[in-house]
């Protein structure tokens, strides 16, 4: 129970003495937020879920090379940005080779149709509104509404400017208005 | 009228502005119904993202993903072992050669002049390498090396493609 009071650096002192056991801590912190995020990047539980168990390995192994000249989370939060794009452009190669024709693309882009949309929770209805995202957009609302990063450590994670982090933050809610207009849910939704 | 621009209604949304934007876009909204709706849009998908909320990976994620961590944390210390293993039993494979050169060189040197004894120690070292690297020795013995050396040098590429891609990330 002390161990959940402390703070990433505490915690990520003790883990380098050698208390393999306390990057439970660390873990049980992060995984959640982490996993939303990857999630409305990756589109689906089980890619999300496999690419995060490897961000904390990937984390855990350079424990050592983390200097503490960030925090630890947008240290791991970069990696987890990293490793999605990464599981992305992979996924897209794959799909690009399995691709018989290029008339096959358009059938990728209709999997949300209005009639999904019909009669469902609001929460799943906002949820899969918000899959709609593409992934760079997503990973900053998540960052930003759920995590709460400031815009400066959004465009750390990211490595890009703060202007920029504005604009795609700014994008994203015109693109989340355009596609509750588009599809008509402006009575369920609001 | 300045254009009020869904960039500035954004920025109103974030308190960014300036306070003469502040107070141009403030009238907008109050005075113009068509803003006022876009206004009121994004406003309401602003506060719908604030609302989101996290989700959880399996209920084992955690276990499983400290399972991983010590699992690997054995196979490394394994490999570390195996490593030092070979290359110890290098060394005493060179140790041995070196000492046995040796040895030899200094049962068969007595008494001699120290000018001598330099030119006679190298003669006998070199005349000793050539014995074993001679026809006689070289199948058995080079054998015997190279595959040591093929594999410590193997295990070595590995421990050092391991540490490498460690770092890379």
């Amino acid at each position: 129970m002390i161990m959940r009071n402390l703070t990433d650096v505490e915690i990520i002192e003790s883990v380098k003495k050698g208390n393999q056991a306390d990057y439970a801590v660390l873990i049980d912190r992060y995984k959640n937020k982490a996993f939303t995020m990857l999630k409305r990047m990756l589109k689906n539980d089980f890619d999300a879920e496999e690419v995060l168990m490897d961000c904390f390995l990937k984390a855990y192994n350079n424990l050592n090379a983390f200097k503490f000249e960030s925090k630890f989370s947008t240290w791991f939060y970069r990696i987890v940005y990293n490793s999605a794009l990464t599981k992305i452009s992979n996924a897209k190669r794959k799909i690009e080779s399995e691709m018989s024709s290029v008339d096959d693309l358009p059938q990728l882009e209709s999997k949300f149709l209005a009639d999904d949309f019909i009669k469902e929770d609001n929460t799943i209805l906002i949820k899969k509104i918000i899959n709609e995202l593409p992934p760079k957009n997503a990973a900053v609302v998540t960052m930003f509404y759920l995590e709460e990063f400031s815009t400066e450590e959004i465009s750390d994670v990211l490595k890009i400017s703060v202007a920029n982090v504005k604009v795609i933050l700014h994008r994203s809610r015109n693109l989340l208005r355009e596609i509750i207009e588009k599809r008509n849910l402006v009575q369920e939704i609001l | 009228m300045k254009n009020i621009n869904d960039d500035l209604l954004n920025r109103f949304i974030d308190k960014e502005l300036s306070i003469d934007e502040n107070k141009i876009v403030h009238n907008a909204i109050e005075n113009l119904p068509d803003i006022k709706k876009r206004y009121e849009f994004l406003l309401k998908v602003h506060l719908l993202l604030k609302d989101i909320k996290s989700e959880s990976p399996s209920m084992e994620f955690s276990k499983l993903v400290m399972n991983k961590i010590s699992k690997h944390s054995i196979i490394e210390s394994q490999q570390k072992r195996f490593m030092l293993i070979v290359l110890s039993f290098l060394g005493i494979i060179i140790l041995g050669i070196v000492g046995y050169i040796f040895s030899q060189t200094i049962n068969t040197i007595h008494l001699n002049s120290s000018n001598e004894t330099i030119t006679t120690y190298s003669n006998t070292i070199g005349d000793y390498f050539s014995a074993l690297f001679g026809k006689k020795n070289l199948s058995i013995f080079g054998s015997v090396l190279s595959f040591i050396m093929l594999v410590s040098g193997y295990f070595l590429y590995d421990y050092q493609k391991h540490s490498k891609k460690k770092f890379s990330h």
